[in-house]
């Protein structure tokens, strides 16, 4: 696609993809425990989180969380602490898990029986580009009825597929000069 | 001799007043003609706020003055009716035509027909300059594409080429007033509109009319609050506990559509879910952020000797008020070591100003314990610059160090709130309690959750809320010096809206339930000894 941004920055534009930036809002949108998982508050509620029941113990394992039951038992009782990579890997696995038990709610939100949600794009930051090569860009806002994609990538943590899912099949929506817009500051919306 | 021709004259002024609508109707009268007040006031040689005086009622004109306002408002009365009949009566009686004819058709129609009047808009133009279009127009009276124009409206030099609606009357600034027999029925008619909202005057059925009429169906906002009531009142068979019950839980996202539907075709855009610098982020899922709001929370520590009755007064629909603010429109950009910008508006770092009226005024920056630099809104900062101009210097300059700011507008909530404003005064005067719990749920709510609220995920400006809450308390405090400086003994300022004087208030502030009257809380004496209260 001749639209897409072959080498982003070059000239000193900043920001992030647009797919990411719709990732960091869906990941503020589904919520969930803030407290870090290296405070003991933290680390118990991750883990009754993903020991609630059979079926999240198993989702647990699905995200990479392969350790035995009798650890588990250890720390939710205690007598041990989990090392710094069983931590960074508790924390991944509640994030996971957070993300596959939200995104049928937050589908439902966004799609809102098909009359979808607004979308507000705001343009790269150009300030440290040289004045003579500064482009009006200007901030636009879109509606977006079909999330489908979109969350279910988001859900698997499959960076790849959202980014194809709002680059390619979102944002040409914008018109032309969709390519813009690849690259922005924020994406904000609501569910 | 010459003495009596002085009494004559005199004589002759004393005669009956030109008689004059009410207050509201002449208000409603301008509006529906879409008149600017400034444009009425310009006409009648006097200030846009004279106007505003005329038409809150407060007021009214007199002498040759009350003669041409009167005039205006009789001929504004005559369009309007002549506007709204042909709906109303689509099949009339054979005496219209023979009234409409003549104008309808007649490409001399003014100066003949025009009834006495003590100088008629039409006397001074000629009014048969007929001008032959190329391509042709929609005619003025039936919409149908005419060829001839006739001071600047097209239309058919032929009645039997016009193909309007029988009773259409002509549309026409130098129209005189509607024939003798349309206008009984055309006064109950305004009469009856005037009952239920003045928002929507026409309605919408005749979208396919003359292009170019005087009068264009108002773009305000439809009657949504008025709709939202009624059809709460008949969902639950006028129980009126229940209408209010189910009116305020659905206050949000009805504002919110309320917001929506008064910005189309607008300007600007509402912009929604902006990046947010993190001062304007919540600490933690409960603290507040580091903006100072400055709500004042200010007692006098001693009362003049002797004992006082202390008037405790409310000022009435404080944040519908405050809605009228400074409201950053996009993303806040950080700027930092620039002086204050008037066109641009956000949240500030200033080091405030030594306060050292603390005794009889309150500190315009709120009841602030620690020194030092702190964040500000807009309306805050804007009330320091002005209270250190050279107007009042009542203070420093404060020093500004950091700024989030974005260009900003004063007009962007203004159809909002004159929308809400406007359901108020009716719901007031009509006595309509439901309407009047519903607007105020709606405004209050609105400005509540317009931050990171779960109630209200449409809108994420905490920005916005911290100005707009500001800027009602910067109203107050600017009441507080009004009253100070008329002379009243100030002895309380608190939060949004309760102000505690002593003295003849009445001559300062009018009282009453409109957003620009106070209302009366309390009354209580305090004195020496006691301690008031």
């Amino acid at each position: 696609m001749p639209e897409k941004n072959l080498d982003f920055g070059k000239f000193g534009a900043r920001g992030i993809r647009g797919s990411e930036a719709v990732a960091r809002k869906l990941d503020e949108l589904a919520g969930g425990i803030t407290t870090p998982v290296t405070a003991r508050r933290g680390l118990m509620a991750r883990l009754h989180y993903l020991t609630r029941s059979g079926k999240s113990r198993q989702a647990a394992r699905g995200a990479g969380l392969t350790v035995t039951e009798r650890t588990l038992k250890a720390w939710l009782e205690g007598k041990r602490r989990p090392a710094r990579a069983n931590l960074e890997r508790i924390d991944a696995a509640y994030r996971a898990v957070r993300r596959q038990n939200v995104a049928r709610h937050l589908l439902a939100r966004l799609n809102r029986d098909g009359r979808g949600t607004r979308v507000e794009i705001h343009p790269l930051n150009q300030s440290q580009v040289p004045r003579p090569l500064q482009r009006v860009v200007e901030y636009r806002s879109m509606n977006v009825r079909r999330w489908d994609k979109i969350v279910s990538a988001w859900a698997a943590g499959d960076h790849q597929g959202l980014d194809a899912a709002w680059t390619a099949d979102v944002l040409p929506d914008l018109g032309s000069q969709w390519g813009q817009y690849e690259y922005v500051t924020n994406v904000g919306f609501a569910a | 001799m010459s003495d009596f021709d002085a009494i004559d004259s005199l004589l002759a002024a004393v005669g009956p007043e030109a008689e004059l609508p009410s207050p509201q109707r002449r208000r409603e009268l301008r509006e529906q003609a879409r008149l600017p007040k400034a444009q009425v006031a310009r006409a009648l040689g006097v200030s846009p706020s004279t106007v505003t005086g005329w038409e809150s009622g407060g007021r009214a004109p007199s002498g040759e003055l009350r003669a041409q306002y009167a005039y205006l408002l009789d001929g504004l009365a005559a369009k309007l009716t002549a506007e709204t009949e042909p709906e109303t009566t689509p099949a009339p009686a054979p005496a219209a035509p023979s009234a409409g004819t003549p104008k309808a058709g007649g490409p001399h129609p003014e100066p003949a027909e025009s009834p006495a009047g003590p100088a008629g808009p039409a006397g001074g133009s000629e009014g048969d300059e007929v001008e032959v279009l190329t391509v042709p127009e929609p005619c003025v009276l039936c919409g149908q594409p005419a060829r001839h124009r006739v001071e600047g409206f097209a239309q058919h030099l032929d009645p039997a080429d016009c193909q309007a609606t029988p009773a259409a009357p002509p549309a026409h600034p130098a129209m005189t007033p509607a024939p003798p027999e349309a206008a009984p029925h055309g006064a109950a008619l305004a009469g009856k509109s005037a009952a239920r909202p003045s928002r929507t005057p026409f309605p919408a059925g005749r979208a396919k009319g003359p292009a170019r009429r005087a009068f264009q169906e108002p773009s305000g906002p439809a009657d949504l609050i008025g709709q939202a009531v009624q059809a709460a009142l008949a969902e639950h068979h006028g129980d009126v506990d229940a209408a209010t019950a189910a009116l305020l839980k659905r206050a949000i996202p009805d504002a919110m559509r309320l917001l929506d539907e008064t910005r189309k075709g607008a300007r600007y855009d509402i912009v929604a879910h902006p990046w947010i610098p993190d001062i304007l982020r919540k600490q933690t899922s409960r603290g507040p952020d580091q903006v100072w709001e400055a709500r004042p929370k200010w007692t006098r520590a001693d009362l003049p000797p002797g004992r006082h009755e202390v008037t405790a007064l409310d000022i009435n629909g404080a944040y519908l008020s405050a809605l009228k603010t400074h409201l950053p429109l996009g993303q806040l950009e950080h700027s930092a070591g620039l002086p204050h910008d008037r066109r641009r508006a956000g949240i500030h770092l200033i080091t405030p100003p030594p306060w050292e009226h603390e005794t009889f005024l309150p500190n315009p920056i709120g009841q602030r314990d620690e020194p030092g630099p702190l964040w500000v809104t807009e309306p805050t900062l804007r009330l320091l610059l002005r209270l250190s101009g050279p107007k009042y210097g009542l203070c420093e300059p404060p020093e500004i160090h950091e700024s989030y700011t974005s260009g900003a507008t004063e007009n962007l909530l203004e159809k909002f709130r004159i929308a809400l404003k406007d359901a108020r005064d009716e719901a007031i005067e009509q006595g309509d309690e439901v309407t009047l719990e519903y607007v105020k749920a709606m405004y209050s709510k609105f400005v509540s959750t317009m931050g990171e609220s779960n109630y209200n995920r449409e809108l994420y400006r905490p920005d916005w809320m911290h100005i707009i809450r500001s800027q009602a308390f910067s109203n107050l405090w600017l009441k507080t010096l009004k009253a100070h400086d008329e002379g009243l003994t100030v002895v309380r300022a608190m939060g949004t809206d309760e102000l505690h004087v002593i003295g003849e208030w009445r001559r300062v502030f009018p009282e009453g339930r409109g957003v620009t009257e106070v209302k009366v809380k309390d009354t209580y004496t305090a004195g020496t000894g006691e301690g008031e209260e």
